[in-house]
C-alpha cells in the first residue's frame, strides 16, 4: 500500500557539543512513519535511539543541536518551524512516553492535575470538562476506579498504573504519532504484556502510528511492522518485522538475533556479540561496526558502506550482507 | 495530615521538658553563692544579714539536693519568676517582655527580603546556568557570604548614617520614643510597627522603618546568600529530572515549565533549610542589635554574657530553645506541606 | 590516583577563583609567618597590642602607623597579629571538631543500630542550635578568653562533620573490599582507618574547609561583643568593637575614622573569602558534578 507516510525523517544529524569534544549521537537517520502502523526502532544503549526521539520533538538537552536534516509531520518540517508552533505540535500531534513512569511524573502534582494540564493546553475546555475527560481517559487505559485515583499523586500508584496514567497523558489530545520510549523496561513483565496490549487496543481505536524504541527484540517481534536497526548513531537495517527476523542481512542483527536464548535447540554456550558499543568520542574508522563484526574484511576498516536496498523495502548498511545470508544458509543447514 | 501535625505537636513538651533539663543543669553548675546574684538584686543583697540569706537560699532551693530544685525551679519559672536581671535593671521577665516584641519584629521583617531576593536571584541563576548572569549572581553570593554579618553592619553604619544621615541606630528617635510611652498610646501587639499604624500614628511607623531598614538590611545580607545558593542547586538537580522533560514534551510554555512544575519541587529543600535560617535569624539578632545598638533580645543576651548576668541567661537560652523547638515543628509541617510524599509517612 | 591528582590540579588551576584563593591564602600565611619581623613584640605578649598614645581617640593613618591608632593601640598591629590569631582560631578548631566529628560519625555509621540512632538524635539537637547563641552560653559559663571560645566553638563545631563521615561510612560499608577485609578476619578499628577512612576523607576535608571561614567570623564576632580575647588582644573581631563604639558616638562624622573600620574589615572579609573560595574549589576539582 502506497500511502504516505505521518512521520517522515530525512537524514537526521544529531551532535551534542561538550567540553570533551563532538558526540555525533544520530548521524544520518532515515525512516518513515505510517498510520496505524508500528515502527519498532531497536538497539543497544547509546546508539542514539532515545536521542532521535528528543530530536523529533526538539527537546533536546542544551548541548544537543540538529545540524542536518528534516523531520516531515504531514509535509511540515519540524526542524524549521518556530519555537512556538512547535509547542503547538508537542504533545497534541506527537506525544511521547517515557521509560521510567515515577520520574517521569512531576511527584508534587496529582495524577488529574498534570493530565489536565495536557488537556488545557491544547485543547478549548474548561477545568471541569477537562477533568471529566481525564477521568474517561484514566478508565480507558484500565485503571479502575479512576474517579478516586485521579486524585492521587504517582507515588501513590502502582508501576503499572502509573505508566498506564502517563498513556493517558500522552493520549489525551489523540496524537497522530505516539513515541513510546522503552515504555515496558521498568515493569515487570505480566505488567509489561498488559501495556502493550492496552497500547495495541488504542492504536486500533485511534489509529495512530507508533514508533517503539526499544532495546528489546522480543518486544518488536510482537508489536512491530515495520523495524530500524541502530547502531552508533545510524541505521544499519530496515526492513518489516517479519523479513527482520527470517531474513537478516546485516550482522549487527545477525549477532542480535543470535543472542536470543532458545530453548528449542540444544546451546552449549549462549551466543554474544564480541566487544562493546564503541565510545561516542572515539568512534572506530570505516564502518563503525567492523570491530565486532565476523564477517569483517579489509575494505571495512577504511570505508563507511551506504545504505542499500536488498529486497522490497529491505534496506541495509554493508558490503558484505551476501555473507549473511551464506552463514544463514549454514545454520539452517545445521537443524536439517 | 493532620494526624502528622499533631503527633509533632504532642512531642512539643517532651523536647521542652528536656531542654529545660539541660538548661538547669547549666544553672546548677555555677554553685549556691553565685547563684544568689541571680534571683537577688545586688544592691539589696550585700545588705542581707546570713539569717536572711538563708531564708533566700531555702527559697530558691539552693541548698536541697537537685531533683528538689529542679521541681522549685520549675515551679518558680512557670509562675514567672524568672529572677533578677543585672543588665535590666528590673526581674528577668519584664526585662524580656520590653524586649522580645524588638526582636521579633526585626527577624520577622528580615525574613520577606532574605526569601524573596535569595529565592528569586537563585532560580534566575539556576536557568542562566553558566551565563554571565550566573556567574555575576554566584560571585555577589559567595563574596556576601563572606563578609561577617557585623563588619557589613559597621560598613552600613557608616554610609547610612554617619555620611549620609538616612538610617540612624537605636529603635526609635527620641520624640517617638517619648510618644510610644505616653498614655494615649495603645499598645495592641507591642510590636511598634504595627501599633503605630493601629494608633493612626503615620510618623512613628515611618520613624519606626527608619530605624529598622539597615538592621535589617545587615541581618538579612547573610542569608539570602546562602538561600540563594540552596535555591540555585536544588533548582538546577530538578531541571535535570525526567518530569521537567515530559512538561516540555507536553508542549508547556518553558516559563510554564520553570515557575511551576519546576520551581514547586525545586522549593521542598529550600523551605527546610528556609526554617532553620529563620532560626538563624534570631541569632543573628544578637550582633545586629549590638551593631545598631538596638533595644531587644539579641543585645540583652550578649550584654547579659559580658556581664555575667546569669539569670538574663538562662531566661534568654530559653527563650532561643523556644523558638528552635517551635521554628523546628513549623518546618516539618511546612515540609509536609510541599512535599506530597512526606505526607502519609 | 596520579592521574586523577593531576587532572584535579589542572581543573584547579584552570579555574580563576580558585587561583585567587590560594593566591590570598598564600599572602595571608606569610603574614602570619613573618608577623614578629613586620611587627616586633613589644611586651612579653606578642599578642598584646602594643599602646601608642595615652589618647583614646582614633587617629588617623600616619607616619609609624600605617593602618591609624584606635583607643591608644597600633592598627597595623592588631591586623598582623590578628592574622596569626585567625589562622590559631580556625585551624585548631576545626582540626579539633573535624576529629571530633570523624570519631562519632565513624561510630555512628559503622556500628549502626542503636548507637547510630543514640548519636544521631544528639547530633541533631546540636546541629539545631545557632552556633553563635550556643557560643555565648558557653563562654558565659567557661569564662572569658580566647581558649575558652575555642572549646565553645569545638563543642558545637563538629555535626557536620560527623553527619558526612556517617553518611560515606554507611555507603562504604557495603563495598566489596570492606566485605573482602572483614572476611579475612581484619579488626573493625583497621577496617575502619585503614580502608574506609581514606576513601570518605576528601568530602570531608572540603567541608573542613569551608567551615573554616564561618568559624573565624563566629569567632570573630564573640570577640566583637567583648566576649573571648581580653581589651587590646591582636584580634580583628576585638579592633572592630573599638570601631563600633567610636562609630556610634560620631554621627555625621564617623567617615573620619572609616581606617578603624576598614582595615581590620578588610582583613577578614578577603581572609573568609579565601577560605570559601579555596573550598568551592576543592569541590569543583574533585567532582565537577557537585560543581551545580
Amino acid at each position: 500500500m502506497e500511502k504516505s507516510p505521518v512521520l517522515s525523517v530525512k537524514n537526521l544529524k544529531t551532535y551534542f557539543y561538550t567540553e570533551d569534544g563532538i558526540v555525533k549521537a544520530v548521524d544520518g537517520v532515515d525512516f518513515d512513519v505510517y498510520q496505524g502502523e508500528t515502527l519498532g526502532i531497536v538497539g543497544e544503549s547509546g546508539c542514539g535511539k532515545s536521542v532521535t526521539a528528543l530530536s523529533i520533538l526538539r527537546i533536546l538537552d542544551e548541548k544537543g543541536r540538529i545540524v542536518e536534516g528534516q523531520v516531515l509531520l504531514d509535509a511540515v518540517d519540524l526542524t524549521k518551524i518556530d519555537e512556538q508552533e512547535m509547542r503547538k505540535i508537542r504533545g497534541k500531534d506527537i506525544a511521547i512516553i517515557f521509560q521510567e513512569p515515577m520520574v517521569a511524573l512531576n511527584p508534587v502534582f496529582t495524577v488529574g492535575e498534570q493530565i489536565v494540564e495536557a488537556i488545557m493546553l491544547h485543547q478549548k475546555v474548561d477545568e471541569k470538562a477537562a477533568r471529566v475527560m481525564a477521568i474517561d481517559l484514566l478508565r480507558k487505559v484500565g485503571i479502575p476506579e479512576p474517579e478516586k485515583r485521579i486524585d492521587q499523586y504517582p507515588h501513590e500508584l502502582s508501576g503499572g498504573m502509573r505508566q498506564r496514567a502517563m498513556i493517558a497523558m500522552a493520549l489525551s489530545c489523540k496524537p497522530k504519532v505516539l513515541i513510546a520510549d522503552e515504555p515496558t523496561t521498568a515493569l515487570d513483565v505480566t505488567i509489561q504484556a498488559q501495556i502493550m496490549e492496552l497500547m495495541k487496543e488504542l492504536q486500533r481505536e485511534y489509529g495512530m502510528a507508533i514508533m517503539l524504541i526499544t532495546h528489546d527484540l522480543g518486544l518488536i517481534a510482537e508489536n512491530a511492522d515495520r523495524v530500524v536497526v541502530m547502531y552508533a548513531g545510524k541505521v544499519v537495517e530496515y526492513a518489516d518485522v517479519k523479513t527482520l527476523f527470517n531474513d537478516p542481512k546485516h550482522p549487527y542483527t545477525w549477532g542480535l538475533l543470535h543472542a536470543i536464548p532458545r530453548l528449542d535447540i540444544e546451546q552449549t554456550r549462549l551466543y554474544n556479540i564480541p566487544g562493546v558499543v564503541p565510545d561516542p568520542l572515539h568512534f572506530p574508522a570505516g564502518c563503525k561496526f567492523h570491530p565486532r563484526c565476523e564477517f569483517k574484511e579489509e575494505r571495512c576498516t577504511r570505508e563507511e558502506p551506504e545504505l542499500i536496498n536488498v529486497g522490497e523495502n529491505h534496506t541495509v548498511r554493508c558490503f558484505f550482507w551476501q555473507k549473511v545470508d551464506e552463514a544463514k544458509m549454514r545454520k539452517v543447514g545445521e537443524f536439517m | 495530615m493532620l494526624t502528622y501535625v499533631v503527633r509533632r505537636l504532642l512531642l512539643l513538651p517532651l523536647i521542652l521538658f528536656g531542654l529545660s533539663l539541660i538548661v538547669f543543669g547549666m544553672i546548677q553548675s555555677l554553685g549556691p553563692d553565685r547563684l544568689l546574684a541571680a534571683y537577688v538584686n545586688p544592691g539589696v543583697l550585700d545588705k542581707l544579714t546570713p539569717v536572711q540569706l538563708e531564708k533566700i537560699k531555702q527559697k530558691y532551693g539552693l541548698n536541697d539536693p537537685m531533683m528538689i530544685r529542679y521541681i522549685k525551679w520549675l515551679k518558680n519559672t512557670l509562675q514567672g519568676d524568672l529572677g533578677w536581671s543585672l543588665v535590666g535593671k528590673q526581674p528577668v521577665k519584664d526585662a524580656i517582655l520590653n524586649r522580645l516584641p524588638w526582636t521579633v519584629e526585626l527577624a520577622l521583617y528580615s525574613i520577606v527580603p532574605v526569601v524573596f531576593v535569595g529565592v528569586w536571584l537563585g532560580v534566575i541563576a539556576a536557568v542562566n546556568r553558566d551565563k554571565f548572569l550566573d556567574h555575576f549572581v554566584r560571585i555577589f553570593a559567595v563574596v556576601g557570604w563572606s563578609f561577617p554579618d557585623f563588619v557589613f553592619g559597621l560598613i552600613v553604619l557608616m554610609v547610612f548614617y554617619s555620611i549620609l544621615g538616612w538610617f540612624p541606630p537605636g529603635n526609635l528617635s527620641l520624640w517617638a520614643d517619648q510618644v510610644i510611652k505616653s498614655p494615649e498610646f495603645r499598645r495592641f501587639t507591642s510590636i511598634v510597627t504595627i501599633d503605630a499604624l493601629l494608633n493612626g500614628r503615620f510618623d512613628v511607623f515611618v520613624d519606626a522603618l527608619r530605624h529598622l531598614v539597615a538592621p535589617i538590611l545587615t541581618l538579612s545580607w547573610l542569608w539570602w546568600a546562602y538561600l540563594l545558593r540552596i535555591t540555585r542547586s536544588s533548582m538546577l538537580e530538578v531541571l535535570t529530572k525526567e518530569y521537567i522533560r515530559t512538561a516540555r514534551a507536553k508542549g508547556l510554555a518553558e516559563r510554564v515549565v520553570i515557575n511551576k512544575h519546576a520551581r514547586r519541587n525545586a522549593m521542598i529543600p529550600v523551605v527546610t533549610v528556609g526554617g532553620g535560617m529563620v532560626i538563624q535569624l534570631f541569632a543573628g539578632t544578637v550582633i545586629v542589635e549590638m551593631v545598631f545598638n538596638r533595644t531587644g533580645m539579641g543585645s540583652f543576651t550578649a550584654t547579659a554574657a559580658t556581664q555575667l548576668d546569669y539569670a538574663s541567661i538562662m531566661a534568654s537560652t530559653l527563650f532561643y530553645s523556644l523558638i528552635l523547638v517551635i521554628g523546628n515543628l513549623v518546618i516539618d509541617i511546612l515540609y509536609a506541606v510541599v512535599d506530597p510524599r512526606v505526607r502519609l509517612g | 590516583m596520579r592521574v586523577e591528582t593531576k587532572r584535579m590540579l589542572r581543573r584547579l588551576l584552570r579555574n580563576p577563583s580558585a587561583v585567587l584563593g590560594f593566591s590570598l591564602l598564600i599572602f595571608f600565611t606569610l603574614v602570619a609567618i613573618f608577623a614578629p619581623l613586620i611587627c616586633p613584640p613589644q611586651s612579653y605578649d606578642p599578642y598584646m597590642i602594643p599602646i601608642v598614645t595615652w589618647d583614646k581617640t582614633p587617629q588617623p593613618p600616619s607616619e609609624g602607623h600605617p593602618f591609624g591608632i584606635i583607643d591608644g593601640r597600633d592598627i597595623f598591629y592588631g591586623v598582623i597579629w590578628g592574622t596569626r590569631t585567625a589562622f590559631k582560631v580556625g585551624l585548631t578548631v576545626t582540626l579539633t571538631s573535624t576529629l571530633v566529628g570523624l570519631v562519632i560519625g565513624s561510630i555512628a555509621g559503622y556500628f549502626g543500630g542503636w548507637f547510630d540512632e543514640v548519636l544521631m538524635r544528639i547530633t541533631d539537637v546540636f546541629l539545631s542550635i545557632p552556633y553563635i547563641l550556643a557560643a555565648i552560653v558557653m563562654t558565659a559559663f567557661l569564662g572569658m578568653g580566647l581558649d575558652k571560645v575555642m572549646i565553645s566553638l569545638i563543642i558545637f563545631g563538629w555535626m557536620g562533620t560527623a553527619r558526612l563521615i556517617r553518611a560515606n561510612i554507611l555507603q562504604a560499608r557495603e563495598e566489596q573490599y570492606v566485605l573482602a577485609a572483614k572476611a579475612l578476619g581484619v579488626s573493625d578499628f583497621l577496617v575502619i582507618t585503614k580502608h574506609i577512612l581514606p576513601n570518605t576523607i576528601f568530602p570531608v576535608l572540603i567541608q573542613a574547609t569551608m567551615r573554616i571561614g564561618s568559624l573565624v567570623i563566629t569567632a570573630a564576632a564573640l570577640s566583637f561583643l567583648g566576649l573571648g580575647a581580653p581589651v587590646g588582644y591582636a584580634d580583628w573581631g576585638a579592633l572592630l568593637n573599638f570601631a563600633r563604639n567610636w562609630l556610634l558616638g560620631a554621627s555625621g562624622e564617623a567617615l573620619k575614622y572609616w581606617y578603624a573600620i576598614a582595615y581590620p574589615g578588610t582583613a577578614m572579609v578577603l581572609f573568609v573569602l579565601a577560605w570559601n573560595l579555596v573550598g568551592d574549589a576543592l569541590r569543583d576539582a574533585f567532582d565537577p558534578r557537585l560543581r551545580g
